[in-house]
């Protein structure tokens, strides 16, 4: 009886039905008095039902709790850990306030996510295996790529970053948990309440304008358009309030001695891209709110019938996706230099330009959003310095780049399934680098925007980039989460099948999109024929090397080789305490005396323990 | 200095990269060229991919010569070596690639401004102004001399620069001729604008690129049951006989 009043999945079943049912009698009451017609209207009342039922799924899950004792001025304990660490399984389903809990949560939930996404994917690769219209409809098919896109970007690509960094970086700069464990906690539990809704959309027609949703073709869509946006929003709440999280946990709760310039990367990494989180997510979160408000409140932001400007949408919209294609490599690009210099034992080759080049392409990333619309209809004299600054962007990317073959330069490199999925991350970026230089020159975007070639160009970027660094940061800390090793062998054959399926999915459509292929088509000419057949079976190759990895996590969590503190022999704080690391991380507070790549010197330490030996054998912000 | 062992590797990536890249080029992956503005933009990305090929090339062998040189034998607990990195290299690596974007934005600039030709298509009297619909386009000639107008065909004489003042009537499309290499979104409510000089007599494809609803794939003349016809590009004779005929039949309607 007491598991329905207490913080609970339970007690969502009835608190969230019960703020719906509220606001939706509070509106019905309200159209009523005021006589409005009709005043049964099943679109306004689902609107208010989900948004309410949203803030019912949070109290439910346990997200006020605190704060509400605190405002009503009840009893409250400061010592109280109840909901701190995991003690058995059940604890990953409550309100847990321990970073490692909350990125173990986020990265099995996001991860459920990658792999709804990915059937999307092969569904509609399926219809697309051979030229004319087979299994699905013109609409499906809309609905299909729609939901990939959203799922796969909203709820997989930008949060598991946030899972990964949650786990990692308390430990990694030597603190007991993030700066706010609650509001940490509640980031997490929007984001399964973001992919509900998403999916939910599923109910009521759902979304079938791509992830970008440009009106006014928005306007003509069914009510799961509006669920679209409500999705897009709280997931934007959840990223931002993380964000947040750790742009004060990396600057007020580093260990003494560690400096800015000891931090290991991808702290650095992180840094930049919360930054750009907390600028940029707030336009998106606008955009939506707008577009919500056409559809639901008869406003006229972007709805050109009543005198507004769609062409206004795609501005404050790509004001964030832009950033947002940063947002989710910039973490990417920090596992890389973790995983790079552990396995090829080797300091990170030029720190700090590799640090500053992250902030380097958070501050650019803020100038370039105009290059998706060369072709939209913006005012022309903005094309060029768009041009400039997009094609400026390669260059601290390049630096990472370089520094990364340099790392590995010189070093004793172990090929591990880590290190194997970063060296692939490093060939597939580099193409989806270059035909993003490309891309960048206008009259050549001009050519072929829209087109295949753009589908080849982002997901080089996202799938080989961002996806692999994934791959490349769950393998190496696996050890560290699980305590157990992962299987070397089967790690082998995911890399391998993934890397070849993924350029022989991918590549191809280079071609199509340069021979005149538009994308978002459930049909082609059939000159494409073959070079789509290639792709659908490469696609189910890709999905089905997938299943390689869940296989090998779950097999390896509980059946791998006891992996002890610090299996890859690395130097940064989290290898320094047992796998998994005890609750509070830490048993005393580590002092850092030098910096966190230092291999090949003869027993020196990135860190101590007070009861070890503190000498400072490196000076501050060498 | 272990560091100039990297420079005949950076000449042979370079080899191999420029190899792979005018292969490229030579394999022929784009559609015919039927304007004017084709061959600059062909040659560019002729020369975007020979930069790319290099880049890559580079960067790839290096790092697999680097991992095959360097690899770990079993049971290795060595380090590598202790170098945080050389600042020369990481300034060149820094300005080459800021040389190369830089060039690449000179290259391509100026062919912004030459491949508009909507002064030259104001003289020779060639606008025409596209609507896009869900799911189709009209066209309008606007010069009154022809005086078509919401033709659901589009043709157009050979060798007169053409001025497009594109828009739409519901939701946003994308007119997009791979052959002319010309794209230009139908934007709600403006009108954007496009031009090209067709060079070759013909029929070619007219694309929607743009997500514009269900008939989004049928609004491309390639596919099957296609929504939309080829552009037909005639003679001049051609053309003013198909510009009489289209009249006497709307005469006559």
């Amino acid at each position: 009886m007491t598991a329905v009043l207490r913080p609970t999945l339970a007690r969502c079943l009835w608190t969230t039905p019960l703020f719906a049912a509220l606001a939706v009698f509070v509106t019905f009451a309200c159209r009523a008095i005021f006589n409005m017609d009709p005043v049964m209207q099943e679109n306004t009342f689902l609107t208010v039902a989900y948004i309410f039922g949203s803030i019912g799924f949070i109290v439910g899950i346990g997200g006020m709790d605190y704060w509400w004792t605190w405002i009503t001025g009840g009893q409250l304990d400061p010592n109280d850990h109840s909901q701190h660490g995991a003690k058995s399984w059940r604890d990953y389903f409550k309100f847990n306030t321990d970073h490692k809990v909350i990125g173990i949560q986020y990265i099995v939930f996001t991860f459920i996510m990658y792999l709804v996404g990915g059937l999307f994917a092969e569904v509609f690769r399926a219809e697309l295996a051979k030229p004319g219209m087979q299994s699905i409809t013109n609409g499906q098919y809309n609905e299909l790529i729609s939901s990939h896109g959203t799922i796969m970007i909203f709820t997989f690509m930008v949060p598991v970053f946030a899972g990964i960094g949650n786990y990692v970086i308390p430990l990694m700069i030597g603190a007991d948990d993030m700066a706010f464990p609650r509001l940490n906690a509640v980031s997490f539990w929007l984001l399964p309440l973001a992919g509900m809704i998403l999916l939910s959309a599923w109910a009521y027609g759902s979304y079938n304008t791509g992830w970008t949703a440009y009106p006014t073709l928005q306007d003509q869509s069914p009510f799961g358009q509006t669920l679209f946006q409500i999705g897009v929003i709280i997931a934007g709440s959840s990223s931002i309030a993380t964000a947040v999280n750790f742009l004060v946990t990396i600057v007020a709760m580093r260990a003494p001695g560690m400096t800015l310039f000891r931090m290991p990367l991808l702290c650095w990494a992180n840094l930049a891209t919360s930054a750009l989180v907390v600028a940029a997510t707030p336009f998106v979160a606008g955009a939506m709110f707008m577009a919500m408000f056409d559809r639901e409140m008869g406003t006229h932001f972007f709805t050109t019938a009543g005198g507004g400007t769609a062409l206004a949408y795609q501005h404050i919209f790509w004001c964030y996706s832009h950033p947002a294609v940063y947002i989710m490599v910039l973490p990417g690009f920090g596992i890389i230099s973790e995983v790079i210099a552990t396995h090829a034992r080797k300091p990170v080759f030029g720190y700090r330009a590799v640090a500053f080049s992250s902030a380097g392409i958070a501050v650019l990333g803020f100038s370039v959003w105009a290059h998706h619309m060369f072709a939209s209809g913006m005012q022309s004299w903005l094309r060029v310095p768009i041009m400039f600054a997009t094609l400026l962007i390669a260059v601290p990317t390049g630096i990472k780049i370089f520094s990364w073959v340099g790392t590995m330069w010189g070093g004793v490199i172990r090929l591990t399934t880590a290190n194997l999925f970063a060296i692939g991350f490093i060939v597939a970026f580099v193409i989806g680098g270059l035909s993003g230089v490309m891309l960048a020159s206008v009259p050549f975007d001009l050519s072929i925007t829209n087109s295949y070639f753009i589908v080849a160009h982002f997901h080089y970027v996202l799938f080989g980039g961002s996806v692999l660094t994934v791959f490349a940061g769950l393998y190496h800390w696996f050890p560290k989460v699980t305590g157990r090793m992962y299987d070397e062998k089967l790690g082998k054959w995911h890399f391998w099948i993934t890397f070849i399926a993924l350029n022989g999915t991918f590549f191809p459509m280079h071609y199509q999109g340069l021979k005149g292929m538009p994308r978002r088509v459930a049909d082609y000419a059939p000159e494409f024929g073959w070079s789509n057949t290639v792709i659908t079976i490469s696609a189910i190759i890709l999905g089905a090397s997938t299943l390689i990895f869940v296989y090998n996590m779950i097999h390896s969590a509980r059946h791998g080789k006891p992996a002890g503190a610090n299996p890859w022999g690395s130097l940064t704080l989290e290898w320094m305490v047992s796998s998994p690391p005890p609750t509070f991380n830490f048993p005393t507070t580590p002092r850092v005396i030098g910096g966190p790549y230092r291999y090949g010197e003869e027993g020196v330490k990135h860190a101590v323990f007070p009861d070890e030996q503190p000498a400072e054998t490196e000076k501050v912000g060498a | 200095m272990k560091s100039l062992n990297v420079l005949p590797l950076v000449i042979l990536g370079t080899v191999m990269g420029a190899i792979i890249g005018v292969l490229l080029v030579v394999l022929r992956t784009l559609p015919e060229e039927a304007s004017a503005q084709a061959r600059s933009i062909d040659d560019l990305y002729a020369a975007f991919l020979l930069f790319s090929g290099i880049i890559f090339g580079i960067v790839v062998l290096v790092m697999l010569v680097a991992i095959f040189r360097f690899r770990a034998r079993p049971n290795d607990t060595r380090d590598g070596s202790n170098v945080h990195g050389i600042t020369w290299l990481e300034v060149v690596w820094t300005v080459i690639p800021f040389i190369l974007v830089a060039a690449v934005a000179f290259v391509s600039w100026p062919l912004l401004n030459e491949n508009n030709v909507s002064g030259a298509a104001e003289k020779s009297g060639q606008r025409i102004h596209i609507t896009g619909y869900q799911f189709g386009w009209k066209y309008t000639y606007l010069n009154e001399d022809i005086g078509i107008k919401d033709s659901q065909d589009l043709v157009v004489p050979v060798n007169v620069p053409i001025g497009f003042d594109i828009t739409t009537m519901d939701v946003m499309h994308s007119f997009w001729v791979p052959a002319w290499r010309m794209q230009m979104g139908a934007t709600p409510a403006q009108t954007n604008y496009a031009s090209a000089t067709p060079s070759k007599i013909g029929e070619f494809e007219i694309v929607c690129a743009f997500l514009c609803g269900v008939g989004h794939t049928q609004m491309n003349s390639a596919v099957e049951g296609a929504l939309v016809t080829k552009v037909k590009v005639v003679s001049q004779a051609d053309f003013d006989k198909w510009v009489a005929d289209t009249k006497a039949k709307a005469a006559a309607a």
